[in-house]
């Protein structure tokens, strides 16, 4: 039998993140500061340390110290993040349009694959921007039909931590604390470079510009 | 006057009920359609105040008192107006009061019942106000401003409703216990309304208020929030258009990287079986147990050759009783044959038949019933019958005599 600690450790250790919708257990085992403790010693036995973002929303294990293989290892990571934006920023982008409420997509929101669908189908623009977003090399969907692009995205979104399926049988599917990850993302690419972003999406909106 | 009163007011019920049509048609489209309606009928339902033509050229509408009792009645979202002149149902209060000292003081009690009536249903129609006020900004607060659909436009609803607890709250200012309690002096009647029904119910509109606000406040903060990541998305869109090349900075080259983007790898792999723990020994055997055979693995067997049909005849099928037939058939041939009489028994003993002597009874007599009417007129039948010990009209068929005519 596992511990919980060691179901922790196990779970940073294999470069996942830890938050309140994938792994409820271990999420709130974290917020305890003794066990807090515990976990960073032992991961930095291993030259890591324990790391959050999103005001404490999700947990992950960074390197403590870095050498020359270790920024190989994150350069390579980074590529793959910053290469990733926007087919993830495009596909948010959808999610958000194609549901009934106008709200974007934030950890423990639900999405219903068969509402989604049904609503992308019936708008050619929609199904226009899916399958540019399902050909990505992220999501690498051959499928030429709506409902075969949607199922790959959501498989690879699965796969990469961004969404849980709590029923197997059912296509519901539960954003992870991942997704906020990935505004805190943006947020420091856009503070950092002092893109404002913000400012550029207000602007255009006012002018009317249809996005 | 009273039986008036009540007669028209029926009227206009009735009204209502009758074009009941035609007044919800107005509600849900805003206008009547003149067209489909007698000029009599609107003529009527405007005399008696239930739609109005608010100028020449447009279309008749529905009064707004009408509307608002559907409004509350169906709990419309549309519903969304907060009327609260409190200022003014205060000073119609204290004029009220007045009136009712002083007739009390000239001892006019008719009088006086009469304005602390008035008195009554201005206080409770203040407060009914007043909740119903609270009520719509909840439910508009439960519903998430659901009515409209955009970010921008929930926030907008926010703000008004903000904007209408404000004015509740000031509103509410107005009232002056002091001067309140002042007025009704001491009056039972008036200390009981003013004083005690109007403060217990100004406190609890004043709390709820408080939430409210709260809640709108709070609201507001997540509404802002997904409007600022709606925009943070559609602003790194817009700019990936504008400048298609753009790459962010590679954060992993300086010096101290950000925490953000410091991801160690994945450290762990599958632990590999160790097949001299004992403890796992059923498991593994599990395992290997449920190993599936990879078929294309093995050689595939050589088609088998056609095989030759051959159609053969079906045997005949051969039935158990044919015995025991056969003998009944001998025993029937041997009667004819010899034209003697025999007992069914005695041919039994005679040729040593194996069958169970009860079994061949019932085949002979079976035998006998079964053969044709012309057949059976051949034969002669006799059941020497016994009566049965216990049950009476019970027989027992010992023997079967059988003979030849």
């Amino acid at each position: 039998m596992m511990t919980q600690q060691g179901r922790v450790l196990e779970i940073l250790l294999s470069g996942h993140f830890i938050c309140r919708v994938s792994d409820e257990e271990a999420f709130l085992y974290l917020q305890h500061e003794n066990h807090l403790n515990q976990i960073e010693q032992q991961l930095n036995i291993l030259n890591r340390t324990l790391s959050s973002a999103a005001d404490g929303e999700v947990f992950y294990a960074s390197y403590l110290t870095l050498h020359d293989k270790e920024r190989t290892i994150l350069e390579r990571q980074f590529k793959e993040i910053s290469s990733n934006l926007l087919p993830l920023v495009e596909w948010l982008l959808l999610i958000q349009e194609s549901s009934a409420q106008d709200t974007p997509l934030t950890q423990g929101a639900a999405i219903r694959l068969n509402e989604i669908q049904s609503t992308i189908e019936d708008t050619p623009a929609f199904l226009e921007q899916l399958s540019k977003i399902s050909a990505y090399p992220l999501f690498g969907s051959l499928s030429k039909t709506a409902d075969g692009q949607l199922k790959q995205i959501f498989k690879r979104l699965t796969e990469l931590g961004y969404l849980v399926k709590p029923n197997s049988e059912k296509q519901i599917y539960i954003a992870t604390g991942k997704i906020e990850y990935l505004y805190e993302v943006l947020r420091f690419i856009d503070e950092t470079e002092a893109l404002s972003l913000t400012e550029q999406a207000a602007a255009a909106m006012q002018q009317g510009v249809l996005l | 006057m009273k039986q008036n009163i009540t007669q028209s007011g029926q009227k206009i019920l009735r009204a209502l009920g009758r074009h009941s049509e035609l007044i919800m048609q107005a509600y849900i489209e805003g206008t009547v359609d003149e067209s489909q309606h007698s000029p009599q009928v609107l003529e009527n339902l405007q005399q008696l105040g239930l739609l109005w033509r608010p100028d020449a050229e447009s279309d008749l509408r529905l009064r707004r008192v009408v509307r608002a009792i559907l409004e509350a009645g169906l709990s419309d979202e549309r519903n969304r107006q907060v009327d609260a002149n409190i200022a003014s149902a205060l000073s119609k209060l204290y004029t009220l009061v007045a009136h009712y000292k002083e007739a009390c003081d000239k001892h006019k009690f008719i009088e006086a019942e009469a304005h602390l009536a008035d008195l009554t249903e201005l206080t409770y129609a203040m407060i009914d106000t007043l909740k119903q006020g609270v009520r719509g900004l909840w439910s508009r607060i439960h519903k998430e401003f659901g009515y409209v659909a955009s970010i921008d436009a929930k926030i907008r609803e926010n703000q008004l409703a903000q904007q209408q607890v404000t004015d509740l709250l000031t509103q509410l200012e107005m009232f002056e216990f002091d001067k309140l309690a002042q007025e009704a002096g001491s009056n039972r009647d008036l200390r009981r309304l003013l004083v005690v029904t109007l403060q217990s119910n100004f406190s609890l509109v004043a709390q709820e208020l408080s939430l409210v606000q709260a809640r709108l406040i709070e609201l507001l903060g997540r509404f802002r929030e997904f409007q600022g990541k709606t925009r943070l998305l559609k602003g790194f869109i817009l700019h990936l258009e504008q400048k298609p090349n753009y790459q962010p900075a590679q954060y992993t080259r300086h010096r101290q990287v950000p925490n953000l983007f410091n991801l160690a790898s994945d450290l762990l792999k599958p632990a590999a079986i160790n097949v001299n723990q004992t403890e796992h020994e059923a498991e593994l055997s599990e395992i290997v147990a449920r190993i599936k055979a990879i078929q294309h693995l093995h050689k595939p067997k050589p088609i088998m050759p056609a095989q030759v049909v051959v159609v053969e005849d079906n045997e005949t099928l051969e039935l158990t009783d044919n015995k025991i037939k056969k003998a009944v058939e001998a025993y029937f041939c041997h009667i004819i044959d010899t034209g003697e009489r025999i007992s069914a028994l005695d041919y039994h003993l005679q040729h040593n038949l194996e069958f169970d002597t009860e079994a061949w009874l019932y085949q002979v007599i079976g035998g006998f019933e079964a053969l044709s009417a012309s057949d059976k007129a051949y034969f002669s039948v006799e059941k020497s019958l016994r009566d049965h010990p216990l049950y009476s009209g019970n027989k027992i068929i010992e023997d079967v005599q059988l003979w030849f005519r």
